[in-house]
């Protein structure tokens, strides 16, 4: 078990996420695993025939956002690769949990203000509870 | 079947549907030359339109009998066969759903020249709207649909189906047990799917699939921003410019999905928000999309039902948006000026990979596609003169894509947005349904009242009005649902016949979105990928910025439009 998952967004929401977890790669010595995930939920109330095209566009707009994490980590001094899925934000978190069984994951305490939080603040803790049933990682919030 | 052998089928599907869409020849002219006497009048609702499918008889007033009997065209005309022997008095019944019955004696003249073997035509009859349970119900499910579709509470497809479902039901299931709630038959239903729309929607959707495909907005984008050489307020107009050349041409949606990825990659690898970039980007699609007849579905309806061409729009509206659109850019850039100044942390990596991406990834498929859009254009503008119809031009232009590029068949069909066009259909079954109950009668008889014979307080008031509509309501619908009133304010508000009204609804309708979120889908699309990047657009600052843009670009275009009419 090594390595920090991170899901990301970008934006400046992930600001604090992507600088905790540079923060513990830096202490622990462990590579980062960036992880984007493709979710086109978005497009239900249009149109469904361009749902393939847009959603090869938006894993290329992942790969920007991945690839200026990395560059953030690398300045920081640490290693970093980007993942990019395409499916549910939570599914795809313990997908690769599962997969990378990374000691820590990184998650990022949700905004009462914010209307599209995928975690409420009752659900984190159950869902903190449910990866480290899955894989054993930490699990470590962010501040807001 | 394979893929090769299913080709002529579906050309054949093509031409035979762009065959059905021809304008067919006009079926009065067949009444023009009669053999044999007749009787000839025109039937006309209050307003002074034609109503068709009335049933109108001739009947003898002594003992009431029937003596000939037949129904008024599309145009409200018809022509009675007459009997061998003529009664010394008749009377002509008018009967149909939604009007009042109407007898009307025969004038004696009338009769003796009947009785003579001359044809007579008799003057205009005025049927009177008759308000019934189908009138309500129809106009709540209008209601119903429109909330549904503005609340998201349901797919606007699934809303307007199942809206033009329900009526058909009462229609068939109600009205036995309650003759008012007949609201239309199945076939006069289908009458009002307007083909035309369906057709030119379709045949660009299937050339739009192959142009997306080919990398040329990446292209695009990458040399909007090597041509800025950093200057920020360069790099802004051009990629409006380039947004809103693309939505005259594709639809804003279409755009908007195309273009927003690409920019968000611009704007990280410059280290600014995207958001200063996608929002006048999305103002300038809203705002350049209707400077043609196929650069907005609103527009295409209006086009279709004013009978407006493509060299109609170009010369009448593309002039007035082209200097809203440099308004909008001027505005952009004082609105965002603070933003896009900033020192910002430029990204050699970010850079290095935009410039990978900027490539066209098809040339091949991109060079065809760009001979059939030329030839297309061509015929949209040319086309006018041999009574080409858009949705032909449109259907021609894909089956000759489909035949030079030979693409995977059944990725390209599903490439056609088959939920949109059903949304179309179904919505024009629920607008007509409204028509035909004498709802939007009512409403263009109350406006008319409202305006009066002020052709400028027309333009005013359509424009804003549909403006504001626009803003919380989908465009599509309100505009189809504006059609027929603006059709019979043309008619009434004098100076209006040149059409200058639909114009000022394509404007008020297609820039209103610019107003609010909601207003467009193109809006709802942009800020769906921005906050997939983590920059979201909330409700309330799109609406700051919008505002300004909305009532800046529309006073501009309605100014242009009091210049030209």
């Amino acid at each position: 078990m090594s390595g920090i998952l991170c899901a990301i967004r970008g934006g400046p929401s992930s600001q604090p996420t992507i600088l905790k977890a540079i923060e513990l790669a830096q202490d622990t010595d462990q590579v980062i695993y960036f992880l984007y995930v493709v979710n086109l939920d978005f497009l239900t109330h249009t149109s469904s025939s361009k749902t393939n095209h847009i959603s090869k566009e938006i894993e290329e707009m992942g790969e920007f956002i991945l690839l200026s994490a990395q560059e953030q980590a690398e300045k920081g001094g640490v290693k970093a690769q980007g993942i990019i899925r395409d499916g549910k934000v939570l599914e795809e978190i313990l997908s690769c949990c599962e997969e990378y069984k990374p000691a820590y994951l990184i998650l990022g305490r949700p905004q009462e203000d914010m209307e599209n939080n995928l975690l409420t603040l009752e659900r984190l803790g159950s869902f903190a509870d449910q990866i480290k049933e899955v894989c054993q990682a930490e699990v470590v919030f962010t501040e807001k | 079947m394979k893929s090769k052998t299913r080709l002529p089928w579906i050309i054949i599907l093509l031409v035979s549907a762009g065959a059905m869409i021809l304008p067919v020849k006009d079926q009065a002219a067949a009444h023009e030359t009669p053999s044999q006497p007749r009787l000839y009048g025109l039937v006309e609702d209050e307003q002074f339109q034609p109503v068709k499918d009335v049933n109108v008889k001739l009947v003898d007033a002594l003992d009431a009998r029937v003596l000939s009997t037949n129904r008024t065209l599309e145009d409200g005309r018809y022509a009675l066969a007459l009997p061998d022997r003529i009664p010394a008095e008749l009377e002509i019944l008018l009967e149909r759903p939604h009007f009042k019955d109407r007898v009307i004696p025969l004038e004696k003249d009338a009769v003796a020249a009947l009785q003579n073997g001359s044809s007579v035509t008799l003057p205009t009859f005025v049927l009177k709207r008759e308000i019934t349970a189908s009138l309500w119900i129809a106009g709540s499910v209008f209601i119903v649909v429109l909330i549904l579709i503005a609340t998201g509470f349901l797919h606007n497809t699934l809303a307007a189906f199942a809206g033009a479902s329900f009526l058909l039901m009462v229609s068939y299931l109600g009205s036995p047990f309650l003759p008012q709630l007949e609201i239309f038959s199945f076939s006069q239903a289908t009458s009002y799917i307007d083909w035309n729309v369906i057709f030119l929607i379709m045949g660009m959707m299937i050339v739009i699939a192959v142009i997306e495909n080919t990398g040329i907005f990446h292209w695009l984008a990458f040399h909007a921003y090597r041509i800025s050489n950093g200057k920020m307020w360069i790099l802004l107009s051009v990629l409006m410019l380039i947004t809103g050349i693309s939505s005259a041409f594709l639809d804003n949606v279409t755009t908007m999905l195309l273009m927003t990825p690409i920019t968000v990659q611009i704007a990280l690898a410059l280290g600014i928000s995207p958001l200063v970039l996608l929002i006048p980007e999305v103002f300038a699609s809203n705002v350049i999309g209707v400077s043609t007849l196929i650069g907005t579905p609103t527009n295409i309806l209006i086009g279709s039902f004013g009978n407006i061409t493509f060299n109609d729009f170009l010369i009448n509206l593309t002039p007035g948006i082209l200097a809203a659109f440099i308004g909008l850019v001027i505005y952009s850039w004082f609105s965002f000026r603070t933003e896009l100044e900033s020192e910002n942390a430029v990204s050699p990596t970010l850079l290095e990979k935009l410039a990978e991406r900027g490539k066209i990834t098809d040339p091949e498929n991109l060079k065809k596609s760009g001979w059939i859009g030329a030839g297309m254009l061509l015929l949209f503008i040319f086309g006018e003169r041999i009574h080409l119809l858009p949705a032909v031009t449109a259907l021609i232009g894909a089956a000759a894509l489909l035949l030079w590029i030979r693409p995977d068949i059944e990725e390209m069909i599903g490439a056609v947005d088959w939920t949109t066009l059903v949304f179309f259909m179904s919505l024009f079954i629920v607008v007509g349904a409204i028509q035909e109950v004498g709802l939007i009668s009512i409403i263009a008889s109350q406006i008319g009242k409202l305006i009066g014979d002020n052709l400028i307080l027309a333009m005013i008031v359509v424009t804003w009005f549909s403006a504001a509509l626009s803003m919380i309501v989908a465009n599509i619908p309100f505009t189809a649902a504006m059609l027929p009133v603006i059709g019979y304010l043309t008619t009434i508000v004098p100076g209006a016949d040149s059409k200058v009204l639909f114009y000022c609804l394509s404007v008020g309708a297609a820039l209103g979105g610019n107003g609010s979120l909601i207003g467009a889908s193109a809006n709802m699309i942009t800020a769906g990928i921005a906050e997939r990047a983590g920059y979201k657009i909330t409700y309330k600052y799109f609406m700051k910025k919008g505002l300004p843009a909305l009532a800046l670009t529309i006073s501009i275009s309605l100014i242009w439009l009091f210049i030209r009419f």
